[in-house]
Parts: C-alpha cells; structure tokens; sequence
C-alpha cells in the first residue's frame, strides 16, 4: 500500500438509525471495522425550548422544564426551581427537601433500569431489554401514585413541592424497595457483573481514560465510571443529602478495577441503584413534619417573583450527570429575562466521540447507549454558511421567514397571508 | 414415469418446507416473546408479513447494479433446488453418490448471493455487512466440514452404498456405532453442528451481518418488497434445511418402521417426524440460543470458531478415528 489510496467508508449513524432514539447524526469513517474519525452532527431537533420560556411566566416554565427530557423530568423541574430560589431567596422547607429527595432518587432509579435495558437492546441481547423494562414499571407505577403520572409527575414547585408524601406512599415505596432488593438486583448483578457474553460485548469497548473524562468534563456515571469521583450531590453538599450520606460511586468498589470503558458506567449504573434504595429509606426514616411549600399561593409566590432580580444557579445530578440551570430575573416582570441550561449528555458526547476513535464499529450503539444520551435537550443551533465558513444567528423574524417559504414550497396552494400574530405564545401569566 | 412423479414430489416438498419454514419463524417468535415474558406477535405474523412484502413495491436504491434484483430470485432459487438434497425423514429426492459436496456449496452459494446483493446495493450498511457475512462465512465452514466428514468417513467404513452421500445418514446411526470414546467424539461434533446452526440462520452470538442496532440490518439494508419477500423465503427455507442436516447425522430415527406403515403414508409420516425434530433442533439453537445470549463482535465470533469450534471438531474426529482405527483397542 502506497498510501494514497483513499479506501475508507464514511458511515452516517443518524439522524434515523435503529440504535439511536433520537435524530442525531454521527458520521464514522471507517477502515474495515476499525473507526478512524468521529463527527458529531448536533441540531436536528431544537426546539426552542428557550425561546418559548421567554413569553411564560416563572411558574409556567416549571411545565415547559419539565418537558425538556421525558426521562429526567424531575430532574430538569428540580433544577429550574433551585435557580429561581437562589435568584429570590426563597427557604425551602425541610419536608419539601426531602419529598424532592425521594422523588428524586425514584426517577433515578426508573432512568438506570431504562438504561441497562437499552444497552442490552444494543449488544442485541433483547432479553436484558424486556426483563429490566418490566422491572421498571413498578417504579413507575410509584411515582404515578405520587405524581398523578408515569413520565411528566409534576411534583416539584419553586419553594417546595406540590404534592405531600402520604402514609400509603410511604409504605408503597417500602414495598418496592423491598421487591427491587430481592427480586431485581440479584438478577440485574448477575447479568452485568458475571455474565461472559455482556462482559465480552461490554469490556474494553469505549474506553474513557480518566484523563479524557476530566479534559473534556464528563458528567455522572460516565465520569464515574473513569474513575473521577464527581457527584454534584456529595460535591456541593446538595440539599440534605450530606444528611443522607451520599458518596460518588466508581466501578472500583464493585470489581476492583477502574478502565473506564462501557462495563465500568454499567457497574456504576447498578451501584447507584443500590445506593438510591439506601438513600429513599434514609429519607423516608428522617422525614420531618411540616410544610411543604414556602409560599402557599401561586399568585403570591409570582408576585413575590417579580420582585426579584439577579441571577441564580441551579445544580443537581440528574441521573445522567450535572444538570445546570440558569435563570437571570428582571424587575417588575415575572418572565425571566434569560434561562438557560447545560445537560450533562453534551459534554459526554463529544467524551464518547473522542473514545471511538481507533474502536470497532460494533461498539458504536453500545458506547453511545452507555452515556445515556438525552439528545433532544442537548440540541443546539448554529447556522453555518457551508461555502464561507460564517455563522449567523436566527431572528424571531427569520425562522418565521424560513418557516413561511417552507410551507409555500411544500403546499403552493396555501393562499392565507401569514400573520406574525399568533406566533408562540401569549406574553404573561394565565394563573 | 419416474422423473414426473419425483418433479411432483419435489414441488410438494417445496411448497410444504415453505410453510413449514415459515410456520417455524412464528413459533420461533412466539416462543422467544414468551421467554422474555411478552405476548409475541401472533402465530402466523411470518406468513402475513410475507403477503403484505410481496404486493409492496420494491425500491431500487440509485447506485445499484442488476445484480441487486436478480440476488434474491437466485437466492430462493438456490434453497429449492436445495430441497432437492435434503433427507426430510426419508432420502433425498435427487440424491446421488457424493451431493453433500453439492449440498455445501448450495448452503454457501445463498450466504454468498446475499452479500453479492448487499454489494451492488451501493449502501455502507449493507457493505459492511457483506465484509463481516464473508468473515464468519470463512470460518464457520471449517470446522463444520471437518465435522461432517468425519462422520461420512466413520459410516463409509462401515460399507455403506452410497459414500458421502446424504443417504447414508439413514443406513446408520451414529449414536450407536463403536464404543462409548466414539460416543464422546459424536457428542462433541454435535455441540459442533448447533453453533454452527446458529451461525447459518444468524441468531444470538452470530447475529453479526444483520445486526439492527449497529448497522440497520446490514446485508438486507437496502431490500424491500417483493425482493425482501423473497429473501425471508430463502433463509427461512435455509434454516429448515440447515436443521435438517443435523436431524439427518444425529437424530435420525425414524416412526414409521415402528407404526407399520408403508408407502406414501410412511413418507409423509415420516416428513411430520422429521419436521417435529427440526423443530426441536431449532429451538435449541435458535429460540434459547437467542433468548439468553446478545451479540458478539466480528472479531470474538471469528475466534470462537477458529479458537474453540475448530479444536473442537479436530478433537471429536480425533475420538472417532481412535475408536475406529482400533488405535487404543
């Protein structure tokens, strides 16, 4: 081989592709199996989820937050809430810390069992997929007791949260723990610690050196998983977790040895999903009495957010990694002036993309199931002027410009002229 | 007089084996959704799915050649006439001195005519499907040829009429020839046969070429319509007849010797025997297979077969060569 001759294959995986839940495009270039370039293709399905929140009103966007991902939906809640009260000082009731807590940690359950099933899905062993999705259900049938449904529960409010931790649910989520313990986890370690096909599919496959995780700043068990011990709940001595004794879990303590690679963010998977059941019973054993809300009223609590004025930071670790939310207040208006969050799925994007190179192409869906992609809130836009290299940025005005020459060019038969009226939503509270 | 009758037997083996084949790919599915505690699709999923792929129009991608469309019907083509060589319970129709050879080179000819497909297909999918269906098809034939030989070999010792043919599977049984060494040795080429089963109808570990989630279905990426319908046929048939073999050397006891009967009544009573077997082997090495292993890599598969299958069968005709040859008599 002389070297000139070019004979690799570029493959698209995406923006439609079996192994990807969400349109997003990665373009592999390949020689033979082995993968020698990676190349994220982001932004094919934003929705401007920012630009909508700027016509609602505080406790509005608790709603529009919620629906950022179907899976961390607490997460995204809890978050947006914790920005909105450091920004206006409001105290969080105790109670309220920890009915957030216990949420919290069943979503966090609910997203691992989905995510071992998924990286079953991927290496094609379609049993994992079944059985830990059925698992699943009865952690969601939990929180739809407590949040009124499966997926968008709504439990959370700014200053506390909505719904009260009753006796019933209580002994509920006992229950649950009690089969997960005893039914679930035996089966779940042995499939993801001890079995030889998972361990053969999953070792060495993806491998984020520890080094890469820091230099390109990976969040949650993929960060974990490399060994950097990186928990925004242990870190930040969240809420009253400290209380809870919570601690950064790395695939050290399971099986010795840290490589980084997808095995090592599944272990940590199954490890956290004993620490959340450890962590719900603390709680559930140190839940105090009391209120749950800081302000009893929505038109109080709007009111009393108007006021405010400055900025302020949310952080939680959602079950994927750091989730940062932030919200800038403005004088007199109860519409933030700017919100804006990071999900930890687009740093650990580009981690996994960087660990692909040099891999085989069987261990593209696996590694990128592994980081547990959430790539419909990590969307962003950039228009790029293929020929010129430039960006531009979008107006209001532009998309709505693109929007109406689009329709024209698919149905020329629509004649009505296009109002800007009746664009987005209407500015103001509905409360 | 002869040929006629043998013609119309032959299309109704066909037209039996078709359904049966497909019949089995229900079941199969059926039973799997029952393993992984789901309901399934419902019996004859297969046979609708087949209807409604034959009256879809078939897309042809842009960049694909002639051998895109004529790959499928050679495909099926090459399963029937197939059937014509594979002991269903009774000997082949067109059996002669020698067809297992023949009966290889079919079994191959289809794996090779998909990733001929998948190649004028012009899709990276399918292509690197085809790269990774020529890779386990190299080596996955070895240790089954050297396993099938080996047994050819120990039946033609005996005297058979017909050497090397699928015929002599019936003369004898394997399982009672020679001493308990020689009982190992068939045992081990047994475990031998089910891998390599498993890997012709590509299921569980050796779901490489297709597998859905890294490449889309690979080899059948870019197939649809009529032209998929007649791919799921022709593996389908592939795997009825992959599982044949094994009944044939393994199992092949027969129960119309033992009811009494005679003539046509025992061919087809034999032909329902065999097909129960076949659906006993198949659901060894495919429903279980598949429902309690994932995916290997290309890499592992290929070593599986070179550093564990080929050991393997050198190590059970090594047991049937002792045990006949009298070396340790």
């Amino acid at each position: 081989m002389n070297g000139k001759l070019e004979y690799w294959v570029k493959v698209p995986v995406g923006p439609i592709h079996p192994a990807l839940e969400e349109p997003e495009k990665f373009i592999i270039t390949l020689d033979g199996e082995r993968i020698i370039n990676v190349d994220v293709k982001l932004g094919y399905n934003l929705r401007g989820l920012e630009w909508i929140a700027m016509r609602r009103n505080y406790i509005q966007i608790l709603y529009l937050a919620e629906r950022i991902c179907g899976i961390c939906s607490f997460s995204h809640n809890h978050t947006y809430s914790r920005a909105v009260e450091e920004m206006a000082g409001i105290e969080v009731p105790e109670r309220a810390e920890y009915i957030r807590v216990i949420v919290g940690e069943l979503e966090r359950i609910h997203s691992h069992l989905l995510n071992l099933g998924v990286v079953g899905h991927a290496i094609g062993y379609d049993t994992i997929l079944h059985l830990s999705w059925l698992a699943r259900e009865r952690v969601m049938d939990i929180l739809e007791a407590i949040g009124g449904n499966r997926v968008n529960y709504s439990v959370n409010m700014i200053g506390g949260v909505r719904r009260d931790l009753e006796e019933k649910h209580v002994r509920a989520i006992l229950d649950m723990i009690e089969y997960y313990r005893n039914e679930v986890m035996p089966k779940i370690e042995e499939i993801f610690l001890y079995d030889p096909t998972v361990e053969a599919r999953l070792r060495d496959a993806g491998v984020i050196p520890k080094r890469i995780a820091i230099e390109y700043s990976a969040q949650g068990p993929t960060a974990r998983g490399s060994g950097v011990k990186k928990d925004v709940r242990y870190n930040e001595k969240l809420s009253v977790y400290p209380d809870l004794g919570v601690k950064p879990i790395t695939p050290k303590e399971f099986t010795g040895v840290v490589k980084g690679d997808v095995f090592d963010r599944m272990v940590v998977r199954v490890g956290e999903l004993w620490q959340s059941m450890e962590l719900i019973e603390r709680a559930i054993d140190q839940m105090p009495e009391g209120k749950i809300k800081a302000v009893p009223k929505d038109n109080t609590l709007l009111f009393q957010l108007k006021k405010a004025e400055g900025e302020g930071i949310g952080r939680y670790e959602a079950p994927r990694g750091e989730l940062i939310h932030y919200v800038m207040g403005q004088k007199g208006k109860d519409v933030p002036a700017k919100w804006k969050m990071r999900e930890p799925t687009f740093p650990n994007l580009f981690a996994i993309a960087r660990a692909l190179v040099g891999e085989q192409v069987a261990d593209v869906p696996v590694a990128i199931a592994s980081i547990d992609p959430c790539l419909s809130c990590t969307d962003r836009v950039a228009v790029i002027d293929a020929n010129t290299g430039r960006k531009r940025v979008l107006t209001e005005r532009d998309l709505l410009r693109l929007s109406i020459e689009k329709t024209r060019e698919l149905n020329p038969n629509v004649k009505a002229k296009p109002e800007v009226v009746g664009v987005g939503c209407p500015r103001g509270g509905v409360l | 007089m002869n040929t006629l009758y043998a013609t119309l037997g032959f299309l109704g083996v066909y037209a039996y084996v078709s359904f049966a084949s497909l019949l089995w790919g229900g079941l199969d599915r059926k039973l799997v959704a029952r393993m992984q505690r789901r309901m399934g699709p419902p019996l004859l999923q297969p046979f609708y799915d087949f209807l409604k792929l034959v009256g879809k129009e078939s897309i042809i991608p842009r960049d694909a050649n002639r051998f895109f469309e004529i790959a499928p019907v050679l495909a099926l083509a090459t399963s029937i006439a197939l059937l014509a060589y594979t002991p269903l319970g009774f000997e082949p129709i067109f059996g002669t001195k020698g067809d297992v050879i023949l009966f290889i080179y079919l079994l191959t000819l289809i794996g090779f005519l998909r990733v001929l497909g998948a190649v004028s297909s012009g899709s990276p999918y399918a292509q690197i499907g085809a790269q990774r269906e020529m890779i386990i098809l190299v080596s996955r034939e070895g240790p089954m040829m050297l396993a099938l030989f080996t047994i050819l070999w120990r039946l033609n010792e005996l005297g058979v009429t017909k050497p090397f043919s699928m015929g002599t599977f019936y003369e004898h049984n394997v399982w009672e020839l020679g001493t308990p060494l020689s009982l190992i040795g068939t045992f081990v080429l047994l475990l031998v046969f089910m891998t390599w089963l498993a890997s012709e109808i590509e299921v569980g570990y050796f779901d490489i070429p297709e597998a859905e989630t890294e490449l889309a279905e690979g080899t059948m990426a870019e197939y649809s319509g009529r032209h998929l319908a007649l791919f799921e046929l022709a593996n389908a048939i592939k795997a009825f007849v992959s599982a044949s073999l094994v009944v044939a050397i393994f199992f092949p006891w027969g129960i119309s010797g033992y009811l009494g009967l005679s003539g046509v009544a025992a061919i087809v009573v034999d032909l329902l025997f065999h097909t129960l077997k076949v659906f006993a082997v198949l659901f060894v090495s495919m429903s279980v297979f598949r429902a309690v292993t994932g995916r290997l890599r290309i890499n592992q598969a290929v070593g599986l077969f070179w550093t564990r299958m080929l050991p393997a069968a050198i190590v059970g005709a090594l047991l049937l060569a002792i045990d006949t040859l009298g070396v340790v008599a």
